[in-house]
């Protein structure tokens, strides 16, 4: 436990926090349809407050009606939610850990789908991602919007809640008020600073009137907006000397980003370098005396505790670290820091679940999410058996932990000679490196369970069942295709092959998306990087379709335009004859060609599934997981792993 | 009326020939039929419908195409209370029961797809497990257990899904079943495998009905009317399965939304398929009815279909019946004009969405909250009314506080009711929307309304019960316009489309939506040269929902409008325009003679002072018909003191959302 600061309590008001890591508020999509939280949610929080979380703040709850942008959001207008609430507390207070509730009203960030009331705004400026025109807050509605927050915050007070914070911040009628972009009223919570954050101060004094001076209470602010004509950090800090100059606050938490127009810059993934909001916490902590909470991809405990050192913040918020390892504190506190399931920043299952209306996840976590079902946890067996699996992509690996950690005695064979598949190739590409910390996270897990991997080690059915193995975990992967309409033609590769260097593409190149992730484009920016003039060609309406779940989108169009690369759409491979690509515009049905020198093809791979079939046929315990059952994303070869490898 | 006229479907006999087809509602509890599902089946039961079927359930685990997507096991009670409440009505009621294979979703699962082979999904692009014959005979018996817990339940019986989004299309079809098997050398094999499994699960006195899409709209390796023609009489003529009906639709991976295509797509489109296919099993001595399905929603059209036209034996009217539940029942007492259009818009009854909209209608918001909102109609109110404004939340007031029993005089300031609704429907393809403000304004006179047009209100009039309803202005506008630049909004530019100058012109869309399309098309049709400019990387972003999103990609490539993606509109200047990249920022002039901004609107204010009055639709906030509707109704129900008021606003209070 090198870092020093990271590990010192911290008052908040009236509450002292045993370590300056926070676990801060995010959408999680645990409430029911109905808005009330949930014991997923209890089991979710209590977990990551057993793992050493200094704080956790919980996500929003909706202090109003009128205030229901997605399905799964908590009701805090509701008075039933109180049995919830007091489940949350009650099982993080059993680890001695404080938790505050975020309150909030989305304000014009929203839409009327749900509620079927108009949606309410400081004034008629439609969200650009929810593109609804709301309706202009009377002096009276501002009244029970205050009137709403107080309530809400008396009744998380009475269940148990050790704080409120208030979300002024990213996605919030607060921040509404604040900007310039969406504030164009002419009353007086209007026009100059002080008017536009009149309604902050005032839910300020109502809410502490409401929880009394036994509760923290924080006010969270978005430092930049990155928008046109909205706040910028001189007005953020002016705001924030206006909050500590009200007495009533107890600390500042900070963001970046506005949730609907600049989404990718709030949860950024791996493109965006660790620590990239810390301006914000910084300006701030230099102009108020309060407590500072910084956020922004702060991904492990030394990166934290420099921030603290270097005096940019008091707290740190780790909300995907503490995702993907509940025990993010406790292992680092007790100098296990090497063995932390290291966050990816690849916002697959978390973040990217969210704009889904799905519940959150982890890409390498099967637990999160899952943890009042009992996924992930060990029960061992008194029967150890023999497990031998096949592959150490992903799905193998996480098999072999989920069955060692039942006690199973597991064996992992791999044809290569490095663990990963897939993802090892993937993570090749320099900008989406961290994706290897996937496997590096698995494979530090086995070596603690004591799996024993072997490399180089081809396995075929005969082989197999001479070793005589209780289980057999089948992980074979997938093989690269070749598209239907490439006969074969020379200067045409798979982009696996340009990844493991066995085709080197130079000169012009066209790369084929068919797959619609990171496949097409990661590899697009590898050879544009290497001179090559690259186009990705896709038959759907974009390239890398399903980039913007993960908020990558933005980045791949900005890095895509420095690099040079052309992007084309709505076009269908039909013919490669003699170096021509003859490709369909499907919509006119106009015919087109490229000349390239070379063409990648990213396109669905084909199972390698023999190995399974013939131990079945040779009447072996076997199951199979991952891409030999169908080439998916990690996710799927993780959860299928676990799911294997627990069933043993 | 042939259509009202009784229908033998095996053992039982529907009363009429209306049918409330399969379709997703998201009125489910988890995976449950809820007493949503039942209070939105019992009102079209209650006002005559036919026949209803359920919304499908997944008869295996393996299959959760949708979150709420209803799954066999857990949908005993529910079928129970269904059965139990149409029967009640006279209604027959089957449960439709499915498997989307290769369609689904691995979302909610988190497992593989299973799909007879590893065809990618066209739209996710995610690649199936192809299925193992232990696999294939789980999902026979799958469908079997489920038929014969719905019949064990009460319903009539149940309904095959091997429409747009099946399995067993998947089986059916060359261009997803692959496999040099038994089940791909037979590809009939896998349907009719289950026809059989399920009939010997419910007996002979259950009704079994098949529904077939009959037209993938892929003939390279698809279904086409012909090879469908002869897979239904195979199917049809298997004496161990005795299918008793047939539906007929079209669709497949590659045209998902052509089965319930918008208002783009012709009335009654697949009337002909419909005949093809009867055609066929009559010649083949195999005459079950036939059930014609696809956009059928006016009397007329219906009415011909099962009588002259000899299309169908019966017609499913599902959008209709969402548009007037009591549709039947109108047609009944002889007042077919009566009926509320459907305007096949697809806004809010198009429900498959990750955000689980729950399906409701534009012009009937009550329906699939029929637990939520009081019935309009029901309730007396009296004295007098002022409705200022007569657009579309106007009439709905207007006609809602008149049936209810108020004197209610309507004053709208132009010549002629409709509001921004007549300049919406004035768009290309969007001309079937001008229906409801025709509807609402019979309706009105017919209920005494007292119009008065080309009239403002003054000052003075209101006081009383006033509802005010006066629409919406120019939006602002985020780029700069030098003098001497032509600019127009899409409302002006609708209601003279002639009048825009001559040259290029070039459309700022920046809400994705039906406007700036119908403006780009309706422009492009009268042979002028369009540019439409979109900051999203997709042109018509927010048409997903409807289905129009890639047809109306294709007709605008088609149409030869020039599209410019990620782009920001800048600056208008005399004769040309300054457009910004949105991720480079590099900046680009183009030509254009007049630019239309078809973005959002602002609320008319004209009334903002005004005291004690109830507001509703645009003026609130300018948004859609459905908002306009649906506060427009909740404005007349405050006035007999329903609902409660913000601001002056009727306000819901949804427990279900």
């Amino acid at each position: 436990m090198a870092e020093r600061l990271l590990w010192s309590p911290l008052r908040i008001g009236p509450v002292t926090v045993a370590n300056r890591v926070v676990f801060s508020a995010h959408l999680t999509n645990y409430a029911t349809q109905d808005g009330l939280p949930s014991e997923q949610h209890a089991a979710y929080y209590a977990e990551r407050a057993a793992g050493g979380a200094g704080l956790i703040i919980t996500e929003e709850h909706s202090t109003h009606p009128t205030d229901w942008p997605y399905e799964k959001l908590i009701h805090g207008f509701k008075p039933e939610v109180l049995d919830g609430y007091r489940r949350i507390t009650d099982a993080v207070h059993a680890h001695n850990t404080p938790i505050f509730a975020q309150l909030n009203h989305n304000g014009g960030q929203a839409s009327s789908m749900f509620s079927r009331n108009p949606v309410w705004a400081p004034s008629p400026v439609a969200d650009p991602l929810f593109r609804e025109v709301p309706k202009a807050v009377s002096r009276a509605e501002i009244a029970e919007i205050i009137e709403g927050y107080a309530t809400v915050a008396a009744r998380c007070a009475a269940g148990g809640f050790d704080g409120i914070e208030l979300q002024c911040s990213h996605s919030s009628i607060v921040r509404g008020f604040l900007s310039p972009a969406t504030n164009r009223r002419i009353d007086d919570y209007g026009g100059t600073l002080v008017n536009r954050a009149r309604l902050l101060l005032e839910l300020v004094d109502a809410v502490r009137h409401a929880i009394g001076p036994g509760l923290a209470l924080g006010v969270r602010l978005c430092g930049d907006e990155l928008i046109e004509g909205g706040t910028t950090i001189e007005e953020a800090v002016e705001v924030a000397r206006m909050v500590e100059a009200t007495g009533q606050v107890d600390y500042i938490n900070t963001s970046i980003g506005v949730a609907t127009a600049t989404l990718f810059m709030i949860e950024a993934s791996m493109h965006i370098t660790p620590g990239y909001a810390t301006f914000i916490p910084s300006a701030i902590r230099a102009a108020v005396g309060l407590p500072v909470v910084g956020v922004g991809r702060f991904k492990d405990p030394i990166q934290a505790e420099r921030a603290l050192e270097d005096g940019h913040c008091d707290l740190v918020g780790v909300v995907r670290g503490q995702i993907a390892d509940a025990e993010f504190v406790a292992k680092a506190r007790s100098g296990h820091t090497d063995d932390t399931r290291l966050c990816l920043s690849c916002n697959q299952e978390c973040v990217g679940r969210m704009g889904l209306n799905r519940w959150l996840g982890c890409i390498e976590n099967p637990r999160t999410g899952r943890e009042s079902q009992g996924v992930g946890k060990a029960r061992l067996t008194r029967a150890p058996r023999e497990v031998l699996v096949v592959g150490a992509g992903p799905a193998g690996l996480q098999a072999a932990i989920a069955a060692a950690r039942n006690g199973h005695r597991v064996t992992v064979c791999e044809r290569e000679g490095q663990p990963g598949g897939q993802v090892r190739l993937a993570a090749s590409v320099p900008n989406r490196a961290e994706l290897g910390d996937l496997v590096r996270n698995q494979v530090s897990e086995c070596r603690r369970l004591g799996v024993e991997i072997c490399f180089g080690v081809t396995l075929d059915s005969a082989e197999v069942v001479r070793r005589r193995p209780d289980k057999v975990v089948v992980a074979t992967g997938a093989v690269a295709a070749r598209p239907w309409w490439a006969g074969d033609a020379p200067n045409l590769c798979d982009i696996r092959e340009v990844l493991e260097g066995v085709a080197a593409p130079s000169g012009s190149v066209v790369v084929i998306d068919e797959i619609g992730f990171h496949h097409a484009t990661s590899v697009a920016e590898l050879l544009a990087d290497r001179g090559c003039e690259v186009e990705v060609i896709a038959s759907g309406m974009v390239v890398g379709q399903d980039l913007g779940i993960t908020l990558d989108m933005e980045t791949w169009w900005i890095r895509a335009g420095a690099k040079g690369i052309a992007q084309s759409t709505e076009l269908v491979p039909m013919a490669l004859v003699e170096g021509v690509l003859q490709l369909q515009h499907h919509p006119t049905g106009q015919m087109v060609e490229r000349t390239p020198d070379w063409i990648v093809c990213a396109v669905p791979a084909v199972p390698a599934e023999q190995l399974y079939f013939e131990l079945r046929a040779a009447g072996l315990d076997v199951d199979r997981v991952g891409d030999c059952v169908a080439p998916r994303r990690a996710h799927a070869a993780v959860i299928e792993g676990e799911r294997a490898g627990a069933a043993v | 009326m042939k259509l009202l006229s009784p229908l033998a479907i095996g053992p039982a006999t529907a009363r009429n020939r209306v049918f409330f087809g399969a379709h997703e509602t998201n009125l489910g509890a988890g995976r449950a039929l809820s007493e949503r599902h039942v209070a939105y089946y019992r009102r079209r039961a209650a006002a005559g419908v036919g026949m209803i079927v359920v919304e499908d359930a997944s008869v295996h685990p393996s299959d959760w195409p949708y979150e709420r997507a209803p799954l066999a096991t857990e949908c005993s009670q529910g079928w129970a209370a269904i059965a139990a409440a149409c029967h009640g009505e006279g209604s027959l009621v089957l449960a439709g029961l499915s498997h989307a294979g290769g369609q689904g979703s691995s979302a909610y699962s988190q497992g593989p797809l299973w799909a007879p082979s590893r065809v990618p999904e066209v739209n996710t692009r995610e690649v199936p497990k192809w299925m193992e014959p232990e696999d294939i005979a789980a999902v026979v018996e799958g469908f079997a257990a489920a038929a014969a817990a719905a019949v064990a339940a009460g319903c009539d019986g149940v309904q095959v899904n091997a429409g747009q989004h099946s399995l067993v299309r998947q089986f059916l079809s060359g261009l997803t079943n692959q496999r040099d098997d038994e089940w791909g050398g037979d590809r009939l094999r896998f349907a009719g495998d289950v026809l059989v499994a399920i009939r010997s699960a419910i007996g002979p006195d259950a009704v079994l009905s098949l529904r077939l899409s009959c037209d993938e709209l892929a003939p390279w390796a698809g279904l086409t009317p012909e090879s469908a023609a002869q897979v239904a009489v195979a199917l049809v003529s298997e004496p161990d399965a005795r299918v008793d009906t047939l539906t007929v639709v079209r669709g497949s991976i590659f045209s998902v939304a052509a089965t319930r295509p918008d208002g783009h797509t012709e009335a009654g489109f697949n009337l002909d398929l419909a005949a093809t296919i009867r055609d066929a099993l009559s010649a083949a001595g195999t005459p079950v009815p036939v059930i014609a399905q696809g956009s059928i929603v006016d009397i007329g059209q219906a009415e011909w279909a099962v009588g002259d036209g000899a299309r169908a034996d019966g017609v499913e009217m599902t959008r209709a019946l969402l548009a007037d539940a009591e549709l039947v029942a109108k047609v009944a007492a002889g007042a077919p004009e009566r009926v509320r259009p459907c305007l096949l818009c697809n806004q809010t009854c198009s429900v498959r969405d990750a955000r689980n909209p729950i399906v409701t209608c534009v012009v009937d918001p009550r329906s699939g909250h029929e637990l939520d909102d009081p019935d309009e109609s029901v309730g007396r109110g009296s004295g007098d009314v002022l409705v200022i404004g007569g657009g579309v939340a106007g009439m709905e007031a207007a006609r809602v506080a008149a049936r209810r029993g108020h004197n209610v005089r309507l004053v709208e300031r132009s010549d002629r009711l409709g509001g921004a609704l007549r300049t919406a429907a004035s768009g290309s393809g969007r001309e079937r929307l001008a229906a409801i403000a025709e509807w609402l304004e019979s309706e009105c006179r017919d209920a005494g309304v007292v119009i008065e047009l080309g009239r403002s209100a003054s000052p003075e009039e209101l006081s009383g019960d006033v509802v005010v309803a006066v629409g919406s202005v120019q939006g602002g506008r985020e780029y700069t316009v030098t003098r001497a630049a032509v600019v127009r909004s899409a409302a002006e530019l609708l209601a003279a489309p002639e009048a825009a100058p001559q040259g290029d012109v070039l459309i700022w869309d920046p809400i994705g939506g039906p406007i700036g399309i119908s403006v780009a098309e309706l422009l492009a049709s009268k042979g002028r040269s369009v540019h439409l400019v979109t900051p999203d990387n997709i042109v018509g972003n927010e048409l997903s929902r409807s289905g129009d999103l890639a047809p109306a990609n294709a007709r605008l490539h088609q149409a030869g409008v020039q599209l410019h993606r990620r782009s920001i509109l800048r600056a208008v200047k005399k004769g040309s325009v300054e457009l910004e990249d949105r991720f480079s920022g590099e900046r680009r002039t183009l030509r254009a003679a007049v630019v239309v901004d078809a973005g959002h609107r602002l609320p008319d204010t004209t009334f903002d002072a005004a005291v004690g009055v109830v507001r509703a639709g645009d003026c609130v906030a300018p948004r859609t018909i459905h908002e306009a509707i649906l506060e427009g109704r909740r404005a007349a129900l405050a006035l007999d003191g329903i609902g409660r008021l913000s601001d002056g606003v009727p306000m819901g209070s949804s427990q279900h959302g």
